[in-house]
């Protein structure tokens, strides 16, 4: 095995065009060396640690757009006074993600590339309507969060590409946004549910530019529009949130048709939908809802 | 194999390792540095937590080679000439170690903590210290030791 450090983009586009399908990206290794325990790399492999690698660890703003480097780990962007300020559910998404051992080497990059089904940063980044940021031998593209994932576990990634960056337009101050995690990652499945939600709320307590993205709840990662489009210009109100609760658990069951699990997952999914945007609308008084 | 340099509490370490070997194996194997200690393996116990670059990692989770360039902090570091570090003394006086199995990833985690925070809250310690499973105390004690030092 080889293994070489990239201390800069062109660093990785050299090795993409000299090792070819050899290379083998490691960021924080969080999920790599834990896979590499039942899963050896091969012998030939060629690791590629990105984790310090220059052009992918910035965390700024250009104009009304927030850029974040594929490098950037979970415990700095939980730190980070500029998106706590303009995303705040990516800062909370992020503070919640393993230990703290875990958010020093974990990145975004790594967590929205492993693409597990309960990747915690997918749902805030969706919600913020994000775009991820690609580079490869065959230049650079740009594309939507919403359109990276084939499968879970699967992005749309060419051999020879690495993400650089991932980017989202600065919520205004007065977007309320909410992200709420249900269960541990090794828990069973059914139970590991997490939500993302952003809206606008007038003076008058009326819901604009909604946005609703729960994790592991379907197949693939997506917002639920139905829901969206429900609760557009609806008033903030706990009955109106319980009615989107129950119409993104109709959604679930369309979807994935009705399972062993169903029974369970069916009010939880619900009650989840409407704690998450009671939490956003500031009408959660904690408790049961 | 791949010659690197390592820098572990202070001192400089040439060595010849693998590519896919661990932090941990290093430290316990080549430096027989064996109060960083192997649990789970897999980032889930905390066992193995030691100190880079200022920032507490598991060396299960990290290759040695990704470590080469960094400052390691492990818990045969933290006490200095010969007396124990407040953190230590403290564990001591609070009964915080039972087997002892979790302890040196315990202290470190607690170490890194102070040194952000000299007087953190007791969530701003449960959190530092989630990463931490220990089978024996209930983490009450630990707890308590760890803030009496902030108390001091
Ligand atoms: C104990 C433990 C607890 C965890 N808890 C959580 C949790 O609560 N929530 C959660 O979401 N996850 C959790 N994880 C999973 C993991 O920590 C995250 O997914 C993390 O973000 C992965 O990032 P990494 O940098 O470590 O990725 P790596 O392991 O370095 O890489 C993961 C995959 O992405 C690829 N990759 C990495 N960066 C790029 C890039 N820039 N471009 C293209 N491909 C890339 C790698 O080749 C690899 O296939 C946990 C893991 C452990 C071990
Ligand atoms: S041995 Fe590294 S976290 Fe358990
Ligand atoms: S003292 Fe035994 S595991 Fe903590």
């Amino acid at each position: 095995m080889h293994y070489y450090r990239a201390k800069n983009l062109k660093d990785i586009l050299n090795l993409f065009e000299s090792e070819g399908d050899r290379v083998h990206l490691i960021a924080g290794g969080t999920d790599v060396l834990v896979e590499a325990r039942q899963k050896p790399l091969p012998q030939d492999a060629f690791l590629l640690d990105i984790s310090q690698t220059a052009d992918l660890r910035h965390i700024n703003e250009q104009g009304q757009t927030i850029h974040i480097g594929a490098s950037v780990t979970h415990q700095e962007l939980a730190e980070s006074a500029l998106i706590r300020q303009s995303a705040p559910l990516l800062a909370q998404a992020c503070r919640q993600i393993g230990s703290l051992q875990i958010r020093n080497r974990g990145t975004l990059g790594g967590n929205i590339c492993n693409a597990s089904p309960c990747a915690d940063t997918v749902p805030p980044l969706l919600a913020l309507n994000a775009n991820v940021h690609i580079a490869g031998l065959q230049g650079k593209r740009t594309v939507p969060v919403a359109e990276f994932f084939d499968s879970p576990y699967h992005p749309l990634l060419n051999n020879g590409e690495v993400v650089s960056a991932v980017s989202f337009a600065k919520l205004e101050p007065t977007t309320r946004t909410a992200f709420y995690k249900l269960g541990r990652r090794k828990a069973l499945a059914i139970s590991r549910i997490n939500m993302a939600v952003v809206f606008k709320m007038t003076e008058e307590g009326f819901l604009e530019d909604v946005r609703l993205a729960p994790g592991s709840v379907f197949p693939a990662w997506h917002r639920v529009s139905e829901a969206e489009t429900f609760l557009e210009n609806k008033k903030a109100q706990l009955s109106v949130f319980e009615e989107a609760g129950k119409l993104v658990a109709d959604k679930m069951i369309a979807i994935s048709g009705r399972r062993w699990s169903t029974p369970y997952k069916e009010p939880v999914v619900a009650a989840l939908v409407k704690r998450t945007l009671a939490i956003a609308a500031g009408v959660y008084k904690g408790g049961k809802l | 194999m791949t010659e690197i340099t390592l820098n572990v509490n202070k001192k400089e370490y040439r060595l010849t390792v693998s590519e896919d070997a661990l932090l941990l194996d290093v430290l316990r194997n080549n430096l027989g540095l064996t109060g960083t200690k192997r649990g789970c393996e897999v980032g889930e116990c905390g066992a193995c937590t030691v100190i880079m670059d200022g920032k507490t990692v598991n060396s299960c989770l990290v290759l040695a080679v990704q470590a080469q360039g960094s400052e390691i902090r492990t818990i045969e570091g933290v006490a200095e000439n010969g007396k124990l570090h407040p953190v230590q003394q403290s564990f001591l006086e609070y009964d915080a170690v039972q087997c002892g199995f979790c302890t040196p990833g315990m202290v470190l985690s607690a170490v890194s903590l102070l040194e952000k925070k000299a007087h953190p809250e007791e969530t701003e310690i449960k959190e530092a210290i989630a990463g931490n499973l220990c089978r024996c105390t209930g983490y009450q004690p630990i707890v308590k030791a760890i803030k009496a030092v902030g108390e001091k």
